[in-house]
């Protein structure tokens, strides 16, 4: 509701930026101060009116994300023994199997959970961190949404290492039939991480930033 | 309106690079690095692709079968595929780095898969978790190869496994399978591989293991045998089924024993036999199966049934070879009929000979080329009582005729045969089941049955129930008999026949005169001749009368008297006899018979025959006439006329001699004649008294009787042919006569009639001595004058006595009558038996034993037939027998049950193998 009504007051009329006022706030404690003052005199917080290297940790951990999310795809995420073999299933293997039996609803959430979230949300991290540097076209205020979204998202991204938890724990009947994580649990599980750490870092006040410049220029 | 805010640096001052770098770069930078440390090991970790060709998939997939060595994990199937024209099925197996210098040239790759056999179920856990390779390799590295062929099946010895390697060479019919256990009392310590046949095709290889824990169990001497199927052995204890073990019973198996020691170390790759059974095992340690046997022949005369191929050849009880071959042979021209005889090639193994020096077949024949020259024969000889199975036997044959073993034209060595000796055992219990068989007892007991019928209805008769008494009649009659008179008078009829005989052979002495004839002439010239010599011994004689007269007065003329007296007895005994009297009138008879003799014809030729024959004599007195027989006749005149002047003075001494001779007449005189005729008229009383007892009145009547007969004989036609004789034996003396003319009898009468003149002469000098003589005989007279006549006349009495006392003892009058009772008796009996029924009875005693025999000879030809039976009966035991040899039914049966079993097995094997397949269809039930 908040972010409707910004982005509906930011349509509705021009915004001041605390920077052009020269003020900065706590993130901490959100006592605004003059621009240039090192801590909070409130709580003692270093103040930055833009965290310098937010991009920096945005990338570094991105590619960590990344080159985890790799591994995760190609080791098998689930290593179920049953009676007479073991079977060792990739995320996507998984899927394609489930879909090849015919259950395609599970294989399709499987898919937009395992697959598609987490390859959107590296897009969309990197898309906001590129769009800081470089115009787009997308507007500031979708921009934000789509941060917002990222950011909302990603605490969910963990309901696979869920499952599979889950299973690990309830599936043990010995030989019978067991469930275990596979190597690709842990590999994605760094993914998520590195993914919520990335998209953490990342100062959503750049994004206006942009415009802030531009109306500038214009101006 | 921001311009106020220049002294904002957001660059201050660009210090060096990356000085503005968050530190949060060494995040990516050491997953990087790990990335790339993991990337890197499993790189270096990884061994090298192998590609093993299969010549069936067998259920191999990509990247899950795994290649194993010891059951332990070093490889991953990474790839199947094929080859370029489809022929194999190729797997690439990413194996591990540590295990790979291993696997080298003499590696060895099969499929394991589930299996289901005899020996047990292998492989079961590939049923769940799929097929695996199982490699296999010895311990030293080798050169690295990549390309390499599977095996189809698991190889019995794998590289690098140790144990004794060893091949088994058997022609039984293939029991061995793969993977047959070896048996060692029971215990497992090796293992046969599959069973190939020999290039050659004459025998089963096969390929064995033995368990290196075990490999000192094994020597040369060591044997193997076959323990698979079971064995079915009847014997009188019952029949029994012996199989050691449900395995072997199904997939076969060998056992071994060592049954003697001393066999040396045996190698790899040594090649055993593995025999049928245990006792062949046995056997066959004596036999050095690699020495060709020696291949002999033998040819029988007689074609026994029984002998088979394989019956054993034995030398002294020895087992030395068996019948190899079994033919028949038909050679005229050697044997010399068409005869098919028995020729059987036996099978000698030299080293059951025990030969010294080297063991050949050559040296073998050597030997028994000897053997035979001292006497071995070959003969057949029974083996088996019951199935009367032949075998063949060498024997010391002792007297046996020259033979040689011999080999002609190049064919093979024939020994020589003798007789066979098939008829110990076998054939003397077939001869007491052809003779037990043989027995008539049906019809003996018919022919008893009947005998005893006969003898009850003999015994029933009256007839034999009459015979005791009869024969106590018989006996009755026979003491009669011999009590009666009538025997006991035989000897006094004896007696009279006897004298009868004698008279009428005297009187045919007399009458035999006429006919000797023809000697008198011969004898009258002896006669002629000794009265010329005794005439010329007259004077001697007469001196030798007077010696004899002074002699004869010497002598007891008392002892003369009494034989005198006896003499007279007897004559008057005999003269007395009726019978004597009536032989004047048998004799009578006979003479009438004799006129009637001589009235034949025949006898009237006599005359007419002595006739011819006087005319005979006639003619030569004529020819004596007018020979010198006048001359003769002067001389003997004349000498006679000497004579009767001798006799002259001879004369002289008579009436001196007369004188004696009174005196001896009044010497007689006065002998006690009275008493003398006394006895002698007791004595004609008691003869009187014999004389007209029956019995002797009877005696002529037998006489009579006799003369009857007599009469009967000369009435017979053969009596009166000795009239014809007679006249033939006249014709035969006239005939002599006549030679006797032709020949010089006058000549000899003319010596008759000189030797007549020379007796007149000697008569006429011996007459000079006669006066002597009459002295002498004086003498005698005198002498008689003194002799005991007395005496002589008691002994006669007492003689008389004597023979009265035993003519007139009872028993010998009643002799006569017991012996006639007892003939009648005899007679009776004779009668008796003629008209009983005992010739009936012996009648049918002999139709009862002809019947039987004629039974015997039924049942004689029922036996053939009971032998053709039991001749059956032995064939079809020993077909029996033999069946249970080849195991034609039964193991007919077990092999029926055996492919039942084999069956499931292969339903089992399928089962098992679609379970492999697809694991999941036992859970989905797919």
């Amino acid at each position: 509701m908040q972010m409707v009504s910004m982005v509906s007051s930011g349509t509705s009329k021009e915004a001041v930026t605390a920077r052009e006022l020269g003020i900065v706030a706590c993130k901490r404690c959100t006592k605004a101060s003059a621009m240039g003052t090192e801590r909070c005199p409130r709580c003692g917080h270093r103040l930055h009116s833009r965290d310098p290297l937010s991009l920096q940790r945005v990338w570094a951990f991105w590619i960590v994300g990344f080159l985890c999310y790799i591994p995760a795809n190609t080791y098998p995420m689930l290593r179920t023994q049953t009676l007479f073999q073991v079977d060792e299933s990739t995320i996507i293997g998984g899927a394609v199997e489930l879909a090849h039996y015919g259950s395609f609803g599970i294989a399709a959430i499987i898919l937009f959970a395992s697959v598609v979230i987490p390859l959107a949300k590296f897009w969309a991290i990197a898309y906001l961190a590129i769009s800081v540097k470089q115009p787009v076209l997308v507007s500031n205020h979708r921009r934000q949404f789509m941060y917002e979204i990222v950011e909302y998202i990603g605490r969910w991204s963990m309901v696979d290492i869920f499952v599979v938890a889950i299973l690990s724990a309830l599936v043990q009947l010995r030989t019978l039939a067991s469930i275990n994580p596979g190597p690709a649990a842990i590999f994605f599980a760094l993914s998520v991480i590195f993914t919520m750490l990335s998209a953490q870092a990342f100062d959503s006040r750049m994004i206006w930033d942009v415009n802030a410049k531009g109306r500038t220029r214009g101006s | 309106m921001n311009d106020d805010l220049p002294e904002v640096n957001v660059s201050p001052a660009r210090k060096v690079f990356l000085s503005g770098a968050s530190v949060v770069w060494i995040i990516p930078l050491l997953a990087l690095v790990a990335a790339l440390y993991v990337a890197w090991q499993s790189y270096n970790s990884r061994g090298p692709l192998i590609t093993i060709e299969f010549e069936q998939g067998a259920g191999i997939k990509a990247g899950e079968t795994e290649l194993r060595y010891r059951d332990v994990t070093v490889g991953v199937v990474e790839k199947v595929g094929f080859s370029g024209g489809l022929e194999k099925v190729i797997a690439n197996v990413r194996v591990d780095k540590d295990v790979a210098p291993f696997i080298d040239s003499g590696s060895v790759f099969w499929i394991v898969q589930p299996e289901v056999s005899a020996q047990g179920i292998t492989g079961l856990s590939t049923v769940l978790s799929g097929v695996y390779i199982e490699g296999s390799w010895d311990e030293t590295p080798g050169a690295y190869m990549e390309r390499f062929q599977g095996a189809s099946v698991a190889p019995l010895i794998r590289p690098g496994q140790s144990g004794l390697q060893l091949a088994f060479r058997t022609v039984a019919n293939g029991q061995l399978t793969d993977n047959a256990p070896i048996l060692f009392k029971g215990i497992e310590v090796g293992k046969i591989g599959r069973a190939e046949i020999a290039p050659r095709g004459n025998f089963a290889i096969v390929e064995a293991l033995i368990y290196e824990d075990h490999r000192h169990l094994i020597n040369e001497s060591t044997r193997f045998w076959d323990t698979s199927g079971f064995s079915v052995n009847i014997s009188p204890a019952g029949a029994e089924i012996d199989f050691s073990s449900i395995a072997t019973l199904v997939g076969g198996g060998v056992t071994f024993d060592t049954f003697v020691s001393g066999g040396g170390q045996v190698q790899d790759g040594t090649v055993f036999e593995v025999f049928p059974d245990k006792e062949s095992a046995r056997n066959s340690l004596f036999n050095a199966s690699s020495v060709d046997p020696l291949e002999i022949s033998v040819i029988f005369d007689d074609n026994i049934s029984g002998l088979a191929v394989g019956a054993p050849v034995e030398l002294s009880g020895f087992k030395i070879g068996e019948v190899s071959v079994l033919s028949g042979v038909v050679n005229p021209d050697e044997f010399g009929d068409a005869r098919v005889r028995l020729n059987a090639n036996l099978s000698i193994q030299p080293a059951r000979l025990g030969l010294p020096g080297e063991v050949t077949a050559a040296n073998a024949l050597d030997f028994l080329q000897g053997r035979v020259e001292a006497g071995l024969r070959a003969r057949l000889a029974s083996a088996s009582l019951l199935t009367g199975g032949l075998k063949v036997e060498f024997v010391l044959v002792d007297d046996a005729p020259d033979a040689v073993l011999e080999s002609p034209d190049g064919g093979l060595p024939v020994m020589p045969t003798t007789e066979n000796e098939t008829s110990d055992a076998a054939a003397t219990v077939e001869g007491v089941f052809t003779r037990i068989n043989n027995l008539p007892i049906e019809e003996l007991l018919n022919s008893a049955i009947t005998f005893l019928d006969s003898a009850e209805t003999l015994i029933s008769s009256e007839d034999l129930r009459a015979t005791p008494t009869d024969v106590r009649a018989l006996l009755a009659d026979l003491q009669g008999l011999v009590t009666s008179d009538d025997v006991q008078n035989i000897p006094v009829s004896l007696n009279a026949t006897l004298e009868r005989v004698e008279a009428l052979v005297a009187e045919l002495e007399r009458q035999r005169i006429a006919e000797s004839l023809s000697n008198v002439l011969t004898a009258a010239s002896s006669a002629a001749t000794a009265v010329e010599t005794s005439v010329a011994g007259l004077p001697d004689l007469l001196t030798q009368i007077e010696a004899v007269a002074a002699k004869v007065e010497s002598l007891s003329l008392e002892e003369l008297v009494t034989e005198v007296t006896e003499l007279s007895q007897a004559a008057e005994a005999l003269l007395a006899d009726e019978d004597l009297r009536e032989t004047p009138a048998d004799v009578r008879a006979l003479l009438a018979q004799l006129q009637g003799l001589v009235a034949s014809e025949a006898v009237q030729n006599i005359p007419v025959s002595l006739n011819t024959t006087l005319g005979r004599v006639d003619a030569l007195v004529a020819e004596l006439e007018r020979q010198r027989i006048a001359e003769n006749l002067a001389s003997v005149l004349a000498s006679a006329a000497s004579a009767a002047t001798a006799v002259e003075t001879s004369v002289a001494g008579v009436p001196d001699l007369v004188t004696r001779i009174e005196a001896v007449a009044a010497k007689v005189e006065t002998l006690a004649i009275e008493e003398l005729i006394t006895e002698v008229t007791a004595l004609s009383t008691s003869a009187e008294a014999l004389l007209s007892d029956e019995d002797l009145r009877q005696a002529p009547a037998d006489v009579r009787a006799l003369l009857a007969q007599v009469q009967g004989l000369i009435g017979s036609e053969e009596v009166r042919n000795v009239p014809v004789l007679l006249n033939a034996m006249l014709t035969r003396v006239e005939g002599l006569v006549a030679q006797l003319e032709e020949e010089q009898i006058v000549a000899r009468l003319g010596t008759v009639l000189a030797d007549a003149s020379d007796a007149a002469t000697a008569v006429e000098s011996s007459v000079a001595g006669v006066p002597e003589l009459v002295e002498q005989i004086q003498a005698v007279a005198a002498k008689a004058d003194s002799l005991a006549v007395e005496e002589l006349v008691t002994e006669l009495t007492a003689l008389t006595a004597s023979a009265d006392t035993l003519i007139a003892s009872e028993d010998a009058r009643a002799l006569p009558g017991s012996l006639k009772r007892a003939l009648d008796e005899v007679n009776y009996t004779l009668q008796e038996l003629r008209e009983g029924g005992a010739i009936e009875n012996v009648n049918r005693t002999l139709a009862s034993a002809r019947n039987a025999a004629d039974n015997i000879a039924v049942s004689a030809q029922d036996l053939p037939r009971i032998v053709d039976r039991l001749t059956a009966l032995f064939a079809q035991a020993g077909r029996t027998i033999e069946g249970y040899n080849r195991g034609d039914d039964l193991t007919r049966a077990a092999q029926s049950a055996l492919r039942e079993i084999q069956k499931a097995a292969d339903a089992l094997a399928s089962l098992a193998r679609t379970i492999e397949r697809n694991p999941n269809s036992l859970l989905l039930g797919r």
